[in-house]
């Protein structure tokens, strides 16, 4: 489904600040994989997701979703395929906006807009049906501003929005982790669900090893711009946290110095 | 204030109200403070002074003042998505160049339009609209335009427009192209600007070269006297405000002169307006958007 061929990205290039983000990365994720990404910061796990959304050009290599070369695609022309939650819950909605006029952007996500009024009546009753399975209470807040709802609740809406129209690839950038305990297991239970439910291809950051391994069906892990480790459902059974911290430092040849990755 | 005055401001007012619609247009829902404003609306002004006193048909002539207004927009929106130029900068560098550009379309500082065929003496020769036609044409004018402004903010284009303002990485990763968004907002209010200007050049039967100066200010007045008065829960009673506001501006300008103020200032007090609103903190909450809600409930960055 997902196709990253030896990908380069270099920040900053020519400058003191040069930056070799991702060195070369080749991924291949089949339909309906569900992977999580884990890896201290600064690994590149941003850069890889956002190279794949189109935040900026690649400087070497290929990406493709399913049969189509999206390399030189727009960010907007992306959208179409891709669909995103970042970690920030401002991020992904337009606070000054109602939830309804939210949804109904992420229901056309990739058409282009037309002159004509932007909800119908019938899509406000299938809001209101989806909105109702997040167990929010949401469904009867169509007409709320987003500003009014909390963080879990915002994040809620975003991941809804994200998969209201089912896009081939869902990129998660560590969409939890603004969120108290409580209200990210609940989000990452919405996430798995919607996921299996709609078997959506899947690539999600973590910070959080417990939720690397439980969560979807692979695991890779990254270090200074490079793939260094990917467990299929086999290896991944037999793997506990300890395990892979130290599969990490063997691999990487340092250790974690990364507090939120031994203390998730 | 006699009845003739309150009648008079009331109609500028509502002409100039256009003008804040425009502004509402850019200064709040895509979050980008347009200059242009000052420039497009002596364009519109010089547009229709000059063909109607070439002796052609008035309502055309304001119809191409707001075509000239559209094309103003379109090139400060140009400047700023494709060559990078800040919003401000942007805006600065057309409304410079209008003024030549203005000038040369007038031909001269100023044209009179004393005794000349205008929309309001077309509309006069209604029936019952010899004495209030210009009061009826201007309202009619405003409530068609605030109506058709409110319709447009719901359709698809509509609700991306006010994304691209809100949340701009947001919408365009729903695939939504935010440049283009923002040179059809520009475009459109600095539309609504010349339209404006080419009322108001038809009400005072003249146009001058610098009346568009400090536009802006009084359009910001406008909104945000207007936001505070009405409120701005909705998009609906968003318009609402932003025209109660160019009314209510428009009074306070009136007033300010009946105390005996010079009229050269009253942009001192329109720019005094501006400041004591913008500075004082709860009325600030309500103008400010990066002072309200969103950030106290903001959750900060890990």
């Amino acid at each position: 489904m997902l196709r990253v061929q030896n990908i380069l990205k270099t920040f900053n290039k020519g400058t003191v600040n040069e930056k070799l983000a991702i060195k070369g990365i080749t991924l291949n994720l089949a339909a309906g994989d569900f992977v999580t990404v884990i890896g201290s910061n600064g690994a590149g796990k941003s850069t890889l997701l956002n190279s794949v959304a189109g935040d900026f050009p690649v400087d070497n290599g290929e990406i493709y979703i399913g049969d189509r070369k999206i390399t030189g695609w727009p960010q907007y022309r992306r959208a179409s395929l891709v669909s995103r939650v970042f970690q920030d819950p401002m991020r992904g909605t337009a606070s000054s906006m109602t939830i309804e006029e939210n949804m109904v952007m992420a229901l056309r996500r990739g058409q282009s807009c037309r002159l004509r009024r932007a909800i119908s009546a019938k899509e406000r009753v299938y809001f209101r049906e989806e909105l109702a399975k997040l167990s929010l209470g949401l469904e009867n807040r169509l007409t709320n501003k987003v500003s009014l709802l909390s963080g879990g609740q915002r994040q809620a809406l975003t991941l809804l929005m994200a998969t209201i129209q089912k896009p081939q690839l869902l990129l998660l950038d560590e969409h939890t982790a603004a969120l108290d305990p409580k209200t990210a297991e609940k989000v990452l239970d919405l996430t798995c669900r919607v996921a299996a439910e709609n078997n959506l291809t899947t690539l999600m950051i973590t910070h959080n090893l417990d939720h690397a391994l439980s969560v979807g069906n692979r695991t890779i892990m990254m270090h200074e711009g490079q793939i260094i480790l990917d467990l299929r459902e086999g290896e991944r059974e037999n793997m506990t946290i300890n395990h892979l911290l130290e599969m990490f430092e063997k691999a990487s040849g340092s250790h974690i110095h990364n507090d939120r990755m031994i203390l998730a | 204030m006699s009845w003739q005055v309150f009648s008079g401001t009331f109609e500028q007012g509502l002409m100039y109200a256009i003008m804040v619609l425009g502004v509402y247009l850019t200064f709040r829902v895509l979050d980008y403070a347009d200059l242009t404003v000052d420039g497009s609306f002596t364009l519109g002004a010089a547009i229709a002074a000059r063909l109607i006193f070439a002796g052609q048909n008035p309502w055309l002539a304001s119809g191409l003042a707001f075509v000239g207004g559209l094309v103003a927009g379109a090139f400060t929106g140009l400047l700023h998505t494709k060559f990078k130029i800040t919003p401000l900068l942007s805006g600065i560098l057309t409304m410079t160049a209008l003024y030549s550009v203005n000038l040369r379309i007038m031909g001269r500082p100023n044209i009179p339009l004393l005794r000349m065929r205008t929309i309001f003496t077309d509309f006069g020769k209604l029936p019952f609209m010899d004495q209030y036609g210009v009061l009826v044409l201007s309202l009619i004018s405003v409530l068609i335009l605030g109506h058709l402004l409110y319709l447009f903010m719901e359709t698809e284009i509509g609700v991306a427009l006010r994304a691209t303002g809100d949340n701009e990485m947001m919408i365009r990763s729903q695939g939504v192209n935010t440049d283009l968004m923002k040179i059809l907002g520009l475009s459109i209010s600095n539309g609504l600007v010349a339209f404006s200007g080419s009322y108001v050049a038809q009400n005072n039967q003249f146009a001058d070269a610098s009346m568009g100066i400090g536009m802006i200010i009084a359009g910001l007045a406008s909104v945000i006297i207007g936001e505070v008065l009405v409120g701005t829960s909705s998009v609906r009673r968003t318009i609402l405000a932003v025209i109660v506001g160019a009314i209510v501006y428009r009074v306070i300008i009136a007033l300010v002169l009946q105390l005996g103020l010079a009229a050269t200032d009253l942009k001192l007090v329109t720019a005094i307006i501006v400041i004591i609103a913008l500075t004082t903190p709860d009325i600030k909450k309500k103008i400010d958007p990066r002072s309200g809600t969103r950030d106290k409930k903001g959750v900060t960055h890990a």
